[in-house]
Order: C-alpha cells, then structure tokens, then sequence
C-alpha cells in the first residue's frame, strides 16, 4: 500500500475562497504528504459500520467489474449523441468525440483532487488527483492501462476517420498529449507552474 | 479422512497442503464437478476437516446491473455538481455550515469536496439512517415517525408513533433485548444493590465480586481457562491487540475486518498483511513468506505472527474457515485471534458460537474474543484463552488499567442470559432460542434465495445481506419497507465496495413464523416493485443441497 506521497512537503499556499457563499474548490488547508512510516493512529471516523478495511475506496472504484465495460458504452453513447447532429460531418464529429473525451477525462482524473467522502487516512489523499490515488500510486495496473490505452484508440479512430488531415490531426494530437502526459509515472505528483496544487 | 455424517468420502487426488482436489480448480477454488451433476453425494473435502457442509455463496454481479449501477452513480454526480453550482450561484439554498464574511479571506475552514458525497448522495436518503425508536428493540419496536420539508436537512416529528414495525435490523439473535423477564428482574436486583455507576477501572477499585462471577461463568461458557470482561467491545479490540502484539510481529488480517480489529492491528505498531475474505490459499501464501522470508529488511525472523478473524462477518453474512485457519495455524506455528462479535450465542448447537458450530477444541483457538453487545442483550466484550494469557492482559490491557468496568445491571444480563443459554436456570429456553434462530435462518434464506434475491453468506449466518446494486434503490428499499411498518438496515457506497450496496437483515430468534412470513410477504412484494430479483440461479424449492463448497463463479456459469 504505497502512500501515493506527492513530493516533498509543499509550502503553505495561499487559500483560494470565493467570493460566494459556498466553495467550490478544495483549498487552503496544508495536508502533509510525507510518508507516515508505522502506523499513524486513526482518529475520527474511523470506517465504523463499513464492509471493508479499504482505507480510500476511490482506489479500487476501477478494478469493479463492468466498470470498463461502462466507460466504453459512455464514450460510444457520447459519440452517437455527436453523430446525430445534423451539422457535423463525419471527421467533425470523430474529432470532436475525441477532443471531448480527453477534456472530461482531464478534468475528472487530473483535475478534481481528493476524495468526494471522508476518509480515515487523515487527508493523504487531500492532493492527489484521482489518477494518483488509483491502486494507491502503483503505476502500470491494468486499470491504469486500460485508461491509458482508450484514448489512443480513440486517436488513431479519429485519425483514420479524418482521413489525416491538418487540421484536424493537430487538434487531435494536442488533446491526445493533454490527456496522455499526466499519466506518465514521471509526472506523479508534479504540479507544473503551480497550478492545481492545493 | 473420516467420511462426513450419513455420506461417503470420495476418494480424489490429494494435494501437499492435504486439499483435496476435486474436479476442475479454478482460480484456487475448488469447484466440485459433482455438483454440475447434480448429485446428491456429501463430498467431504479438505481430508475431513468439515463434519457439516459448509455452503457459501456470492453470487457475482449481473454485468447489465453493474452498468446500470455506474450509470446511477454517474447521473448522481452530475446532479451533484448541478446543485453545487446552483448553490453556489445563491440559486439554490445553501444548508451546510459555511463560514462567515469577515473569515472569508483566511485560510478556509470547510473542506468542500470531502462533503460532496455527503451532501449530494447521502442527505438525499438520509431518512433511512438513525431512526429514533422508543421502545425497547425486541422482535417488534416503535418508530418515531419524522418528516422533512427541506429535503432530509432537517425533520420534524409529526408527533406520530409507528407501533409495532418489525426489527430486522437488531443484532438481537437470542432474543434477550426485553424489558420483561429474568434477566429484566435479576438486572433491577443487583441495580438496587450495587447501583449503576462503578466508577473506576478494574485495576483500581473497579473490580466487583459479580465481574469475578461473570468471568467464571464467561470462562466455562466458552471451554477456556480464564476469561477478562471489558466495558465495551470496540475497545476490547482496540485496546487489548496492541497488548498482544508490538513491533516486529506480524499480523494478518482478513479483508473485511470490522474497524475495531483494523485498529487495534494499527495502534499496535505491528506489521499488518492482508488476506483476501475467507480465502485459505491466501492466508497460506501470506505465512509461507512470512516464514520464507522474514521480516522485511532484516530477514529476522517475526517475533509472532497472529490470525485476526471474524466468526461471522457482519456485513456480508459469511462464516469463517475455522477448521481450515486451525490447521494452517497448527502447521505453521502462529497464533490465532477470533473475534466471535456477531457468533457467539448464534452459531452452534448449543451456541458457543463458531467453535461449537465446526465442533472444534476451543483450547485450538489462542485468543478468543467476543462481545455481548448481539446476543446476550447488554453490552461489553470479553477475552478468553489460557490463564497466563488472561493474567498477563489483567496488567498489560489498556482498557483493564484506564477503562471502567462494566456495570453491575450489565453485568447481570449477562450472567442472566449466559445462564440461560446454558441451561443452568432450569428451563430449556436458551436451547429453544438457539434452536428457533437455526430454523429461522435456513428458512428465511431458503426462501428468499426462492424469491430470486441475491443472498451473501453462508446457509447458516443469521445475517443475510440482500444485494440492492443501484444507489437508488438503497433509499426506495428502506423507505418502501418502512412504508410496509418494517424496519431494515441499507448499506451503500463508500461503505460498501461501489457495486455492492445492500440491504442487511439480521435474524432473531424473538421472530415467530408468522412475523417472518408478514416480512417475505413484504420483501417478496418491494421485491417486484423495485425489481431487485437478480439471482440468475433460482432455487428449485426444497432442493437440498448438501455440497461443502464455496460457490465464486466467475463469468461464465
């Protein structure tokens, strides 16, 4: 059970608050994310009345059963709601199958940090992006993969349905690296310019 | 290899660790081919280790099922984020504690994103959790009822009471939650005795003459030495593992541990592994190389290694392999913890539980512990085991030096009711209640598995959890059930893996027939509403099927 450590201990931030009433963004609060080495004593809720010993269960959400098999029917439903606008055209539509897919998959697995319930490990995983906290930041799992691999398909469908042609392969190729980058082991954790840090 | 009662023993392969393999092995699990033939043939397996048959069945998720349940949990998080929004555009009331202006500007006190599932998922469902009651919880109990204009943020009592829904949600399996009765009389005795309050820890002025009394009792109950009696169950775990074992032991634990194990395991400082649910070739594998290969860098040899279970699991009503943990301790020399919670007092012919149920030596079992709380009607856990070891926690345990003790009415029920169960009172009524909750449990899962439900579990576990999948039909259940004046408890996503939510039924042996066939009725008729009849194996009634086997299928059927 790796840690899933971000880096070494970031300086205190600043907070980010809205001036609304309500938040939107997890902000401010500093959670350490060095190692704890032993075992930290859990206080506060402590999985009591739960079915398992699962520390973040958004770790193993990916590995459920049929949990592919629904990823691949929601980016097919998506791509025939596109198909059925009467606009498009066919390499219009593929590409924009593909740019909005790598968009949501940006924003849900490399953007929104933290866990949407409370979880006994003390906020470890207050920082990490939902692709961090996957099988507790053990990279090449076979979730990771399949997620890794979709978008690929995805490109090189776009690709052959646009029949290769300038325009649309750049925009194709910049959400494809986009969504592809995060991924890669090196960039766990990393947080480039700052941005989406706490 | 003795032959199993009224069958034969079939003569298969044997294999090094003495499993006996039996037809096609898929995934380590032994799957018996004799029962795709359908024989009626009581296989014995495992070289004679099991005198009973020992059915235990998790039927996987229907594929379309699971879909459609992401699909729920998906259409939810939209909506959630939906009314963030709008929350936050002040179109929508916002209901949680928010900050004031002048703290705006400073480092945020709320957390918002940890709340998003409180907010957008639970509240939504929220009327089906902490129903107050007010009446004692037997057989049967009074509801208040409670209802919200603002979408479960608040409730309101309307001043009703629901009277006489039926309980299935109390761990009441003997039957002794009453306010009527022996121990109810005895329990008044010794409160005008000794009162109520003991004020002080066993190790200072805290231990009465009735706690010596209780752990005599408590000790010839279970067929140990010695026995100590805490104040709370939670914290006999909690407290009394780190006692136990320190740094430089190992501790394996079982997946679906209860927290109160999974942190004494952490406070402790041991190094904790764990083994997949009730899955033996795991545990094996996990001793082997602790014994293979040591401790982590050192390659030092562990000071101890101790077996955490469960005799049954709570939530998802399966017994645990108590011959086969038995052998595997006995043949590599490490030290098992049973926490007998929701077993003792349920399981077994005469009720002591899980050990009584396989029809083992309970000297076999180092620690065995267990708790009051289920089916003695009171509250408090114990500890029982050898003398030295039971001497040894006196002094070490943190909840015998800093606890207080349990109270002396407590204390009473429980000397009341283990007399009872025993015998000793002179009347045959602790041996009518064990035999009433048997025959309820079989009777209600057969007939629920006859319905079409999923069932988890084991034939013979009081606690039958029925597989709801869809977040939404966690909270249509509950309300559709209380609707029908019976209570139950429903249990979803995080505390349930996502795909697994459920609804949990917990037996008793205070349900008559007539109370339990006022609830099929019921459950049989939500059942059809909700359509949650996804078992793909019906039941061919009265079909008995006495195969040992543990059925996880795969995909394919």
């Amino acid at each position: 059970m790796g840690g899933g450590s971000a880096d070494s201990a970031p300086p205190i931030g600043t907070a980010q608050i809205d001036k609304g009433g309500c938040f939107l963004e997890t902000t401010g609060v500093k959670a350490s994310a060095a190692p704890q080495t032993g075992r930290a004593s859990v206080a506060g809720r402590m999985n009591v009345g739960v079915a398992h010993s699962e520390v973040n269960p958004n770790t193993r959400v990916m590995n459920s059963r049929g949990i592919w098999l629904a990823y691949t029917i929601l980016v097919g439903l998506l791509h025939v709601v596109l198909l059925s606008i009467p606009f498009f055209s066919i390499p219009v539509v593929w590409t924009l199958t593909n740019v909005i897919h790598n968009l949501a998959m940006y924003v849900f697995l490399h953007t929104v940090k933290g866990t949407p319930f409370e979880t006994p490990d003390q906020g470890k995983a207050r920082l990490l992006t939902y692709w961090e906290q996957m099988d507790y930041g053990l990279q090449f799992t076979s979730s990771r993969k399949f997620l890794s691999i979709s978008p690929i398909i995805l490109y090189l469908l776009a690709s052959f349905y646009t029949k290769y042609d300038a325009v649309h392969f750049l925009i194709n190729t910049a959400s494809l690296l986009s969504v592809l980058l995060p991924k890669l082991p090196q960039f766990h954790g990393v947080r480039l310019f700052g941005i989406n840090k706490y | 290899m003795r032959p199993g009662p009224g069958g034969c023993c079939c003569r298969r392969p044997l294999r090094a660790n003495g499993c006996v393999a039996n037809g096609e092995v898929r995934n380590g699990y032994v799957r018996s081919s004799a029962a795709a033939a359908g024989q009626i043939h009581h296989v014995t397996q495992n070289g004679g280790l099991y005198k009973r048959p020992f059915n235990e069945a998790f039927e996987e998720t229907p594929m379309l099922v699971a879909v459609l349940t992401y699909v729920g949990y998906g259409v939810l998080t939209l909506f959630g984020y939906l009314r963030d929004f709008l929350r936050h555009l002040r179109i929508e009331k916002c209901h949680r504690a928010t900050e004031r202006e002048e703290q705006k500007d400073f480092v945020s006190l709320y957390q918002d994103f940890e709340n998003f599932y409180t907010r957008n998922l639970y509240m939504r469902i929220r009327d089906n959790w902490n129903r107050p009651i007010c009446s004692v919880p037997g057989a049967r109990v009074d509801i208040m009822e409670r209802q919200s204009h603002d979408y479960n943020w608040s409730f309101k009592y309307t001043g009703n009471i629901i009277k006489g829904v039926i309980n299935m949600g109390s761990y009441n399996y003997l039957g002794f939650a009453r306010n009527t009765g022996a121990c109810q009389e005895a329990a008044a005795r010794v409160l005008e005795q000794y009162g109520v309050g003991v004020c002080s820890t066993r190790q200072e002025i805290g231990n009465l003459d009735k706690h010596e009394e209780l752990e005599k009792l408590v000790a010839s109950f279970l067929g140990v030495e010695a026995a100590m009696t805490y104040g709370m169950g939670f914290a006999t775990n909690s407290m009394n593992i780190p006692a136990l074992v320190g740094k430089g032991c190992l501790i394996l634990s079982d997946e679906l541990n209860h927290a109160s194990l999974v942190l004494g395991a952490r406070l402790s400082g041991a190094t904790i592994r764990i083994f997949k649910h009730n899955n033996m070739q795991s545990l094996e594998k996990l001793l082997k190389d602790a014994i293979v290969y040591g401790q982590p860098r050192t390659r030092r040899p562990w000071k101890k290694i101790l077996i955490l279970v469960e005799g049954i699991y709570s939530m998802e009503g399966s017994i645990v392999r108590l011959p086969e943990v038995i052998a595997l301790k006995k043949k590599y020399k490490a030290y098992l913890y049973l926490d007998e919670a929701h077993s003792i007092g349920a399981l077994g012919p005469t009720g002591r539980g899980v050990v009584d149920y396989f029809g083992l030596d309970p000297e076999d079992v180092d620690v065995m512990m267990g708790t009051f709380t289920k089916s003695f009607g009171a509250s408090g856990g114990y500890i029982g085991g050898k003398k030295e070891l039971i001497d040894y926690l006196r002094t070490h345990s943190h909840s015998a030096v800093y606890a207080t003790s349990l109270s002396p009415p407590v204390v009473e029920q429980i000397v009341t009711s283990m007399k009872c169960i025993m015998g000793q009172d002179g009347t045959t009524l602790g041996k009518e209640c064990i035999q009433q909750l048997a025959e309820n449990t079989r009777y209600f899962r057969r007939r629920l598995k006859e319905m079409g439900f999923i069932i988890y579990g084991n034939e013979d576990s009081p606690v039958v959890p029925l597989m709801l999948y869809m977040p939404a039909k966690i909270g249509a259940f509950g309300r559709e059930m209380l609707k029908r004046n019976i209570g139950v408890v429903v249990v979803g996503f995080p505390a349930t893996p996502i795909i697994e939510s459920r609804a949990r039924f917990c037996l008793s042996a205070a349900h008559t027939r007539e109370i339990l066939d006022t609830a099929l009725k019921e459950i049989d008729e939500v059942g059809d509403l909700l359509q949650l009849k996804y078992s793909r194996h019906r039941l061919v009634p009265l079909l008995d099927r006495p195969f040992d086997e543990t059925t996880y299928e795969e995909t394919e059927d």
